[in-house]
């Protein structure tokens, strides 16, 4: 899968990072939507196109050139297919992130020395990326350690997670399904835990680029040939309209109703909606009452904790900045059954609605911590030693200079936060009692019972567009969709 | 009378010592000058005094004020106006809030506020800015603007670091002059960083030499270029050469010395200090370019005049730069821009023993 997202995601980043194209801004951000988007969403609407008795396989059909269905998603491929989909942007982002900053100079040199165009990108360009790569390969490659819920849509069950989810949710009617669930959990959390470190030193081994300092140039901008031109295009177009698959296909079920056996719907409907608002407003009033909750908590927790280590030197800040970011690497549903074990019986925690957002907070704080210290770094210390000489307290400075011209950086780190938490599920999903449904859970649900594909696919779709509006949001403060992307790549990294 | 005492700091980052056991003290009023090269101790020494960072040992002591020892005193209470290096202008906050920052916090009357900050925007030539964002001026702007905010509220120091190293060169001779006016005006106690020996001899009342944590020579302008302590100070203050050799025979009732120089001739020169003349002692002797005199004939029975051939020469307007040889010591001489010579001809050296430095 790693390889998959690599294959395709090198070309695309050298695309972006390097060639100067109309359009690129537009088509670079739908490519690197599907960061924001939940994996379960573009499971479903890829079932629904690329199914046996999907869009695709029926519109073959009828133009006679087939004449059974073809199996294109079920299956490992199609999870290969649907996951390095969902994580391409990972990928996309780190690579051209490195493309943009490598100095040009270094490359000029090697075409000086006589190294032509492709030898160069392999013996100059590509090392020079590796840590970059790194960083957003061990995201890809530690996915499906914590992904249970699209393999299982695909009916592939024989992952870690997968198990560990099968087992503990069963674990009412076996005491010893739930063991062998939770020491699956156990396992698929070293091997993420261990992943993460390994590669952690080894990036921090290998930068480079602090030789000569992040240029803020855009870098090496190359005026590609009518050829390469076009096939770029064509390329980038491509993944754009998988991307642009899901919320459509999604739509189209939303506002169907049994769809089946057809291209296209053929009875159009706002029931499911309806249906969503009359029966159950409790799943978005939850949904955004948890994550609203988490999110507060993540600010009054993550900003201190970011100020801690970016700005004073007392002790323990390291072992509170490692402890963050190896929560980056635990599991979701490492999180959620440890919760649940945790709170289980004798304390009450686990009987009250607070350990929802509770546990959306624990998963999503790092990110937060991340971005704000980043955006951290990036504040001048001396705008802040001003204050303090113009006769400001600590707390004044704070107040007046540094949360200001944090705001940016930590508001899109908010929007972000607010976006995880909403369609967090893999933590949220051993929680939940009666009532505490939130949207994704719903979704869930809806689809696990089978019937009601329609209403899940509303949900999910209604969810969609959520996030969009929260991503409108953010591009328009933080300067371009994508740098609201970036702004979660940064998080999640 | 002492405004300021440095006494004994010291300061570590790691295992480097940024400021090596180092005192020093600022007299009310006067503009003091930390001048050195790239890493020597400056701004951790300039950082000491403002309180934003906290000395390993010693104390700083302002107005009879123990800044340290009795307990740490805050920057944010110490009454002390900073120019940052990069101005740390608040980008978020107009030109009239920047100023008027500190003022709000002293809780000031709002029309004592805008008054004091109208006279100082106008002593800056800044009126009429005072609704911008510092995005919206030029550097030379941002700096005025980080002056007025460290002046705005009277302080009873002003620490400077660096102030004009981002301007461009015709602005930056400008802003001494009216940064040393300003303040004098003021008659503000100030110490005042930097590695532009130029900058610092116009700017200051007294200078002080820094080398790796330590302040090697405090004096004026005029005290340090023409009687520098030591090797290091006389190569970092302007242009010099330098001639080594041993001393041959101490005239004392003529305060003169004469040295056997590198190039095997006698050379007379000033005792400077007795301490140094004995002897067989090895020493250093320091002349500038434009303390030698030329002469075109040799004039028989003369001390210190050395037969040398011209080796480059450049002609920079109102005089003559010239690299010349001694046997095979190179001497760099300002000439009169009509000396007739050539490269590869010959002309008379006469380094006046006045002029010559003798350096351990
Ligand atoms: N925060 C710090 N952490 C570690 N080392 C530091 C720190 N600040 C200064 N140093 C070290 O202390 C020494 C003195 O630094 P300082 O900034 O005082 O030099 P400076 O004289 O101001 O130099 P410059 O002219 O380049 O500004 C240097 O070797 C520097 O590397
Ligand atoms: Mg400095």
């Amino acid at each position: 899968m790693l390889l998959t997202a690599t294959v395709f995601g090198l070309p695309l980043a050298y695309i972006l990072a390097r060639y100067r194209l109309k359009g690129k801004t537009l088509l670079a951000a739908l490519i690197l939507l599907p960061i924001v988007l939940p994996a379960y969403a573009g499971a479903f609407a890829f079932i629904v196109f690329f199914g046996k008795q999907g869009t695709l396989n029926l519109l073959l059909l009828q133009l006679g050139l087939i004449t059974k269905p073809v199996n294109f998603i079920y299956g490992l491929h199609g999870l290969v297919f649907i996951q390095a989909l969902h994580l391409l942007p990972f990928i996309v982002l780190s690579l051209s992130a490195g493309f943009t900053n490598i100095d040009p100079s270094l490359e000029e040199a090697a075409e000086v020395e006589g190294a032509g165009g492709f030898k160069r990108f392999l013996t100059i360009t590509l090392p020079l990326c590796t840590p970059n790569y790194l960083a957003g390969a061990v995201i890809v490659f530690l996915w499906p350690f914590t992904d249970w819920l699209t393999p299982l849509i695909f009916g592939q069950i024989d992952f870690l997670p997968s198990i560990s989810y099968i087992n503990i949710a069963y674990h009412f009617t076996d005491m010893y399904r739930k063991y062998m669930g939770i020491v699956s959990v156990v396992v698929s959390s070293v091997i993420c835990i261990v992943m993460f470190l390994i590669s952690k030193r080894w990036v921090e081994s290998k930068k480079y680029t602090s030789l000569s300092k992040g240029t803020t140039l855009e870098g090496r901008i190359i005026e590609p040939g009518a050829f390469k031109r076009f096939w770029s295009y064509v390329y980038m177009v491509l993944i754009a309209i998988l991307v642009l698959l899901i919320p459509t296909v999604l739509g189209l079920s939303a506002f169907s109703r049994r769809w089946a056996l057809t291209p296209i719907p053929t009875y159009w409907t706002l029931d499911n909606f309806k249906l969503i608002f009359l029966e159950s407003p409790g799943l978005l009033k939850n949904s955004f009452v948890f994550s609203g909750v988490a999110l507060l908590w993540g600010i009054a927790f993550g900003l201190p904790a970011a100020y801690l280590i970016t700005r004073t030197k007392i002790i323990g800040k390291e072992a509170l900045d490692f402890v963050i970011t190896l929560m980056l690497a635990f599991p979701g549903i490492a999180v959620g059954v440890s919760y649940l074990l945790a709170f289980w019986e004798g304390i009450p925690l686990a009987t009250l609605w607070i350990i929802m957002p509770l546990s959306l907070f624990v998963r999503r704080l790092p990110y937060f911590v991340r971005m704000a210290h980043a955006s951290y770094l990036q504040l001048d210390v001396s705008l802040e030693e001003a204050s303090e000489m113009s006769g400001a307290g600590k707390l004044r400075t704070f107040i007046n200079i540094s949360f200001p011209l944090l705001l940016k950086g930590v508001f899109v780190g908010i929007v972000m936060f607010f976006i995880m938490a909403f369609q967090e599920i893999s933590t949220a999903i051993f929680l939940y009692r009666g009532g505490w449904e939130t949207l994704p859970i719903g979704i869930f649900l809806n689809w696990h019972r089978g019937m009601e594909f329609g209403i899940a696919a509303a949900m999910a779709f209604f969810m969609i567009v959520i996030i969009f509006i929260l991503l409108l949001i953010v591009s328009r403060i933080g300067g371009g969709i994508i740098g609201a992307a970036w702004g979660s790549s940064g998080g999640r990294y | 009378m002492a405004f300021i005492k440095i006494e004994n700091l010291f300061k570590k980052f790691g295992n480097v010592a940024a400021v090596n056991h180092v005192w020093l003290e600022v007299k009310q009023g006067e503009i003091l000058t930390l001048l050195g090269p790239s890493g020597c101790g400056k701004t951790t020494t300039l950082r000491c005094i403002a309180g934003l960072e906290k000395p390993d040992e010693g104390d700083v002591i302002i107005d009879g004020k123990s800044m340290f020892s009795q307990g740490f005193v805050p920057p944010s209470k110490r009454e002390i106006g900073m120019v940052f290096q990069n101005y740390a202008v608040w980008p978020h906050m107009r030109v009239f809030d920047n100023v008027a920052y500190g003022l709000k916090i002293q809780k000031l009357p709002k029309k004592v506020i805008k008054k004091k900050v109208a006279e100082t925007l106008e002593s800056l030539g800044l009126t009429g800015l005072e609704g911008r964002f510092p995005g919206q001026l030029s550097g030379g702007q941002q700096q005025r603007v980080a002056l007025a905010r460290a002046l705005v509220g009277n302080p009873k120091v002003l620490l400077l670091d660096e102030p004009l190293s981002n301007l461009d060169a015709k602005l930056r001779e400008k802003m001494r002059f009216e940064i040393k006016s300003l303040v004098r005006r003021m008659g503000i106690t100030s110490v005042y960083v930097t590695h532009d020996q130029a900058e610092a001899m116009v700017i200051s009342d007294r200078v002080s030499v820094m080398n790796t944590g330590n302040i090697v020579q405090v004096g004026t302008p005029e005290e340090i270029y023409k009687k520098p302590a030591t090797r290091f100070v006389a190569d970092f203050i302007g242009t010099t050469n330098f001639i080594t050799g041993e001393i041959l025979e101490v005239l004392k009732e003529r305060g003169l010395l004469y040295v056997h120089t590198e190039f095997g001739q006698k050379m007379l020169c000033k005792i400077p200090d007795p301490a140094m003349a004995s002897t067989n002692n090895k020493v250093n002797i320091s002349i500038r370019p434009e303390d030698i005199e030329i002469f075109t004939e040799p004039r028989e029975g003369r001390d210190n005049l050395f037969k040398a051939t011209i080796m480059h020469r450049a002609y920079l307007g109102n005089f003559l730069y010239l690299f010349v040889n001694i046997d095979s010591t190179m001497i760099r001489v300002q000439a009169p821009y009509d000396l007739m010579q050539k490269e590869g001809e010959e002309l008379f050296l006469f380094l006046n023993p006045e002029k010559c430095v003798l350096l351990p």
